[in-house]
């Protein structure tokens, strides 16, 4: 089967000067190159406004690219899109989820399934089962029949992780997972994507501004700012004159436990937590 | 007393049929009036039931002037509704519920322009079936009125059993929906267009000013107080229904318009649903 072979293709993404422009004209990515191996833990990261989220979307054919291209797992995000979506599972930023529909929280999980169903969408037991592990998975299983909006911000970071977890496809794209979330929320999060990953070998695709909190977990980074800075192992792209480049001149390195870890003014700070 | 209404409902058509309209109206709330709540587009039911005034002035000018007697105040009233619709929909394409609440403020604003302006140049005698479409009232229908509900409301019924969970996908999160493979953008017109369909037909049986009381509040009210969505849809056919057998009841008592204490009744139901959620935390 075709499709089976692509699924083993050996680059995950493959982008070839893409550029993407908003309709106001506004360029959020030009001459975008660059190649990761499958399958990978990839940290995209970038200030504020860095096209990470733009990224994403052209991935996902959301939007198109005025030049250029870019595959995933070999389809090309342009023409192929309905190929990739088959593969992946996505969790927006968070502004995206509207909270005036009174879900429970397993229904949330187990969208994750059956998105990728085709309609009536009936929940099987083994989707059940399969939603249940992934709440397990970020530690929510007492939350399984809780109104999700009532959950607190980080909780409900936690629940749409959990939605990704539950669902098939060798691709996991995640854009601010860890957005509104404390530090505990936090680590939840990145032990489970980390252990899921080793388990699973799924692509983990994940789009944050700060990457010290999975630093030791991501194999490849991939640092945007409208372009391409950077591309590699962690602590390759943590250079000082790369950091200050693309962060300003406070940026600086530290090392801890022979890792490099960048501190810049807003490290710490969530600026989508207003 | 109890035997005595019996014997009037048994006895008095006008009443049998404001019975079974409001039955009706109950089934179109709860399938309509709720999924716009969660849409975060309650606000297009009234834009939709002014929209159809306007077509429905279209219509009429149409047919007075001999210039397209074929072209109904109905037929108007379903083809501005969709416009709006349309129009809404694709301001809201990206799956932003703020987006299409400015659509639909400016549609609801280009329509009732156009129904003013439309009605300066109707005959005089004409006047009176525009109001209709404005202020029905449940004690006035005729047989046709009740098919006419009888089809929208089993129509939306079946509609909403078969993609409940799309039109919550969508609600819910547009992006990801889409970005999972399913078609999002498809549902999100299909739930868009059918509600004004059904509020465009529900306003010509019963009156634009009972469409809006009575396809909101209920459901704004029973999604601020129930926890799940059958949940809602359930208790806002309940209010519904309850509302306008209340306004029924009352108009006898007092010789009120039977639409406008139904929606009195609707509004205290949606502050006492706040109150009740206050008291809750
Ligand atoms: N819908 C849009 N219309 C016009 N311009 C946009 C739109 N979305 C984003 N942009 C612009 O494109 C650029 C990249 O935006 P993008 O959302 O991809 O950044 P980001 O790296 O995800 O930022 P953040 O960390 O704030 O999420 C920004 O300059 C932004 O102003
Ligand atoms: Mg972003």
């Amino acid at each position: 089967m075709e499709g089976k072979h692509l699924t083993n293709h050996p680059h995950l993404i493959e982008a070839e000067s893409l550029s993407v422009k908003y309709p106001n004209g506004e360029l959020a990515l030009e001459d975008v190159t660059f190649t990761t191996d499958a399958s990978t833990f990839l940290a995209i990261i970038g200030p504020n406004g860095s096209g990470k989220t733009t990224l994403v979307k052209t991935m996902l054919g959301l939007l198109k690219p005025c030049s250029g291209s870019i595959k995933v797992l070999g389809y090309d995000a342009k023409r192929e899109y309905n190929a990739i979506r088959r593969l992946v599972r996505y969790v927006p930023q968070r502004d995206h989820i509207q909270h005036n529909v009174p879900m429970k929280v397993k229904d949330i999980v187990l969208m994750g399934r059956l998105l990728k169903k085709s309609p009536p969408r009936f929940a099987s037991d083994k989707d059940v089962d399969y939603a249940r592990d992934a709440l397990r998975r970020v530690d929510l299983e007492e939350l399984w029949n809780q109104p999700f909006p009532e959950l607190s911000g980080g909780q409900r970071q936690r629940v749409l992780v959990a939605r990704a977890l539950a669902g098939e496809g060798p691709i996991l794209m995640l854009d601010e997972p860890m957005s509104g979330a404390d530090h505990d929320s936090q680590v939840r999060i990145v032990d489970a994507l980390h252990e899921y990953h080793e388990e699973s070998q799924a692509n983990i695709i994940m789009v944050t501004h700060d990457l010290n909190p999975i630093h030791i977990v991501v194999k490849d980074v991939l640092m945007l700012n409208r372009t391409v800075m950077g591309i590699g192992h962690p602590c390759e792209i943590m250079d000082t004159e790369l950091v200050k480049q693309v962060y300003g001149p406070t940026a600086y390195i530290v090392e801890l436990d022979g890792h490099k870890y960048c501190i810049t003014h807003d490290s710490g700070i969530d600026d989508h937590d207003r | 007393m109890i035997a005595s209404i019996f014997d009037l409902i048994l006895t008095s058509p006008i009443l049998q049929r404001a019975l079974v309209a409001s039955l009706f109206v109950a089934f179109i709330a709860a399938t309509s009036g709720s999924f716009m709540v969660f849409r975060g587009l309650s606000f297009l039911t009234a834009g939709v039931a002014h929209a159809a005034l306007a077509g429905a002035a279209l219509g009429l000018l149409l047919q007075a002037s001999g210039f397209a007697p074929w072209f109904s105040p109905v037929l108007g009233a379903v083809i501005f509704a969709v416009l709006m619709a349309v129009l809404t929909a694709y301001a809201g394409e990206r799956g932003i519920a703020q987006k299409m609440e400015v659509a639909v403020g400016v549609a609801f604003a280009l329509s009732m322009s156009i129904a003013v302006f439309l009605m300066y140049y109707l005959p005089p005698a004409m006047i009176p079936q525009i109001w209709g479409y404005l202020f029905g009232d449940l004690l006035l229908l005729d047989n046709l009125d009740i098919v006419l509900l009888a089809g929208t409301a089993l129509s939306l019924i079946l509609i909403v059993i078969l993609f409940k969970k799309e039109f919550v996908y969508v609600s819910i999160d547009m992006e990801g929906s889409t970005a999972h493979g399913m078609s999002a953008r498809g549902y999100h017109y299909l739930m868009i267009i059918v509600a004004a369909i059904a509020i465009a037909l529900t306003a010509k049986a019963v009156g634009a000013v009972l469409v809006y009381a009575i396809l909101v509040a209920p459901a704004a009210a029973s999604n601020e107080v129930l926890k799940t969505v059958n949940g809602v849809i359930i208790g806002c056919f309940v209010l519904a229904l309850l509302a306008m057998l209340i306004g029924l009841a009352s108009s006898f008592a007092i010789l009120a318009s039977p639409s406008a204490i139904a929606g009195i009744v609707a509004a205290l139901m949606y502050v006492a649903a706040i109150q009740v959620k206050r008291l809750r935390r």
